[in-house]
């Protein structure tokens, strides 16, 4: 059937139908993809709306049975918690249904030197509230190897010994100290599926798009679906992963002569029952890249990033194997993937959201919280018809600024190294090196990163990241001097309180098989 | 029978205790026992009242939570409503031990048969894994200290209530809303009449030996009285 007809059979006329768009509210969201960005996408913006609006928001979403997802993201930020509240699903559901763990940052082990002992921690939680230069000078003040991280929160010590965040008696989401989650991120998606369909009113189609109708203007009309025919649309989501359905003629902007890595080794380790459950992610440097390692309750995830310019397969297969403690890795998912990100993301009635918007190597675990951030703008400002190219404008020069920053985040982790591989010196040529990043490091060796350095109200990354990394990796500054000293921050109190929630918060283990025993965990996953 | 035992680091070095509060954990009872270096909190919130020892011919002061065995109006699930509660219930599953031989140093027991003795690894701990005490131990540690003290000052403070005959017998007559009427007997409170006829020199002495000031918390308490009628009243209401 031609659009023509379709359209003259729905409204009469083409001309018709395109000017009550014109003064129609932006209401009929079609989001394609079903993976964690798609199902996202679709919880929240049903969530939010009112169905008892004039023109209610009807959210349909077309998940192709042909494509499997990506499912490899096992981490999330501590924005998860917000958008799984605001989407109306308890955390002891998350938990349960997702096979999920608490994450309370990373730690990454050998990416200074490599020598033994080479660790430190990023930790979610912010440094205790201080003036940068009081807050470093403090840590400085404090007995000899005591890290950045151990004097200026408590939750180093909680991260260390393998506690949760939280007490079970606590109100849902929240905690003692900052976290997010580890989880099976194919369970999430699964979740977010059956919450959107059974409990929010999302129309699922299970159909393959095979094209896309536009206007002269570009403006996108309806997908078309190979069992569904055309599915008409005021405004499109596209999330159809590295595919980019509906947004692969904008240009893509290669990040890969910044950020080398180009290939992951993907595999699931089981383990025993009753084994201790890290409470961060492990990040372990080798010579041309680094291996992750994430903690379930049930299985560990690990994973070898490299880049095919300096490792080959097998090698990677080897130190993945050396790592794991095994002859051969057992089966691996291999996966390919480019840094790099598109020149824009909301284009006419279009806008990218998950991998089709662009995708940066995943040692900060970016993914998924540039999803939840794209969502978070859309619904801000949500889409007017007659205002909507400014607000792409406005939508693609803020997420530009935060690619941007977070490429410049990721490539701090290699320009601090010293390690001397090939891979690693490549790593600090200056050509590699955005400017920004290379201006703010120059700084940085003099005084510490403050909030000036990042100036938006919601940086991806605030100076306490860049605190966290830079005295992870290299000594502290030593201030000249030549101004009164700041308040010292009470580190003693960091102390005390790190103390205190030892003693009082109980294992991940503990905390998630009380969970599991109180409410068992297989019923939730029969809901649909 | 409980099963109580000093507690030790060695022995006891993966020992937590629940701190949050509920039936379950032992918090429905209608009365703790005080002592008179915290009435001046616990008039904040509870009736205090005296209870007549008949064994020992002497006297303990409560805080009242309720007005029936087993009833604890101030608890609502898993929160306590009320900004202080009494030291007695804060230490538990701890107590005071004293070893037998006379002069001995006061020693921490724990009861191990409380419903506190958290299992499966939820519960603060009472020592960290290098077997130093914990900052929940160290508050614990100053609080069995304070009600060790206090008790010793108790009986000081009953005698002297008894050598000036401030105590009179107490019945609190009580009709709810809904009209069934309850009466709690067998209790004593602070003779108001005597108190008012004391003279100077007798308050003096009761005021340089520290009993003034709780003899008044212990009189302003009872206004709680009439709050915890409304408290019983709109637990009725709920059913």
């Amino acid at each position: 059937m031609s659009l023509d007809t379709w359209l003259n059979g729905r409204t009469g006329t083409v001309n018709q139908s395109t000017t009550r768009a014109n003064n129609r509210p932006v209401s009929r969201i079609v989001i394609v993809g079903g993976g964690t960005a798609g199902w996202l996408a679709a919880c929240r913006i049903a969530a939010a709306a009112d169905p008892a609006a004039e023109h209610p928001i009807e959210v349909t979403l077309i998940a192709s049975p042909d494509v499997a997802t990506v499912g490899v993201g096992e981490g999330t930020w501590p924005t998860m918690r917000a958008t799984l509240e605001k989407i109306g699903i308890s955390e002891v559901e998350a938990l349960l249904a997702c096979d999920g763990s608490f994450k309370q940052g990373s730690r990454f082990i050998g990416w200074a030197t490599g020598a033994e002992g080479d660790a430190y921690l990023h930790p979610f939680s912010p440094p205790v509230d201080a003036d940068p230069v009081a807050l470093v000078a403090a840590w400085q003040a404090k007995a000899a190897g005591c890290s950045f991280a151990d004097a200026v929160t408590p939750q180093a010590g909680v991260a260390q010994r393998r506690l949760a965040p939280r007490q079970r008696s606590m109100p849902d989401y929240a905690g003692a100290l900052n976290y997010g989650y580890h989880l099976d991120a194919t369970k999430l998606a699964g979740l977010l599926a059956r919450h959107a369909t059974g409990r929010l009113g999302v129309r699922h189609l299970c159909d393959h798009v095979t094209g896309v109708e536009r206007a002269e203007d570009d403006t996108v009309l309806a997908v078309h679906a190979r069992s569904h025919g055309p599915i008409a649309g005021d405004f499109f989501l596209d999330c159809t992963g590295q595919a980019a359905l509906l947004m692969a003629d904008v240009p893509w902007i290669d990040r890969g002569g910044t950020l080398f890595n180009d290939r992951a080794l993907a595999v699931q380790v089981s383990v025993a029952p009753d084994s201790p459950i890290a409470a961060q992610t492990d990040a372990t440097a080798h010579r041309a890249g680094w291996i992750w390692d994430i903690g379930l309750p049930t299985r560990r995830g690990v994973g070898c990033v490299y880049s095919s310019g300096h490792m080959s397969d097998d090698e990677a297969a080897a130190t993945l194997a050396a790592y794991l403690g095994v002859a051969e890795v057992p089966t691996a998912r291999r996966l390919v993937f480019r840094s790099g990100h598109r020149e824009r993301f909301w284009s006419g009635n279009c806008l990218a959201i998950g991998l089709s918007a662009g995708f940066l190597e995943p040692l900060e675990a970016s993914a998924i919280v540039t999803v939840e951030l794209s969502i978070d703008a859309l619904l801000a400002d949500w889409p007017s018809p007659a205002t909507m190219p400014i607000q792409a404008k406005r939508f693609n020069e803020l997420f530009r600024y935060r690619w941007d920053r977070i490429v410049e985040f990721l490539k701090l982790h290699y320009a601090l190294s010293r390690r001397q591989e090939p891979y690693w010196r490549d790593h600090r040529a200056p050509e590699t090196m955005p400017e920004r990043l290379a201006e703010l490091m120059a700084l940085w060796t003099h005084r510490p990163p403050c909030s000036d350095d990042l100036p938006m109200v919601d940086e991806v990354f605030a100076a306490a990241s860049y605190q966290y990394v830079l005295y992870g990796m290299t000594d502290a500054v030593t201030a000249p001097g030549q101004f009164r000293p700041q308040p010292a921050p009470k580190l003693a109190a960091v102390e005390q309180r790190a103390r205190a929630l030892s003693a009082s918060l109980p294992t991940n283990r503990a905390y998630l098989d009380a969970l599991r025993a109180a409410h068992g965990s297989p019923a939730l996953e029969q809901q649909s | 029978m409980s099963k109580h035992a000093i507690l030790t680091s060695e022995q006891h070095r993966e020992l937590r205790v629940s701190t949050t509060r509920g039936a379950d954990l032992g918090d429905a009872v209608m009365s703790s026992l005080i002592v008179p270096d915290e009435f001046r909190r616990v008039q904040n919130e509870y009736p205090i009242l005296f209870h007549r020892n008949l064994e020992r011919d002497s006297y303990t002061a409560l805080a009242l939570f309720g007005f029936e065995n087993g009833e604890n109006l101030f608890l609502d699930g898993d929160r306590w409503d009320a900004r202080y509660r009494p030291l007695a219930v804060d230490i538990q599953p701890f107590l005071i031990g004293r070893p037998a031989i006379e002069g001995g140093e006061a020693q921490v027991h724990v009861d191990l048969d409380s419903p506190r003795i958290a299992p499966g690894g939820e519960g603060v701990r009472v020592f960290d894994e290098d077997g130093r005490p914990t900052p929940y131990l160290e508050t614990i540690a100053e609080q069995l200290g304070a009600l060790d003290a206090g008790w010793r000052g108790s009986d000081d403070f009953f005698a002297a209530l008894t050598r000036y005959n401030l105590i009179e017998p107490l019945t609190v007559d009580v009709t709810l809303d809904n009209g069934s009427e309850h009466r709690l007997a067998g209790y004593h409170g602070i003779d108001e009449d005597r108190l008012q006829a004391l003279d100077a020199s007798e308050l003096g002495d009761l005021h340089d030996a520290g009993h003034l000031m709780p003899i008044f918390m212990a009189l302003a308490s009872l206004s709680n009285l009439a709050k915890l009628i409304a408290r019983k009243n709109a637990a009725v209401a709920r059913g």
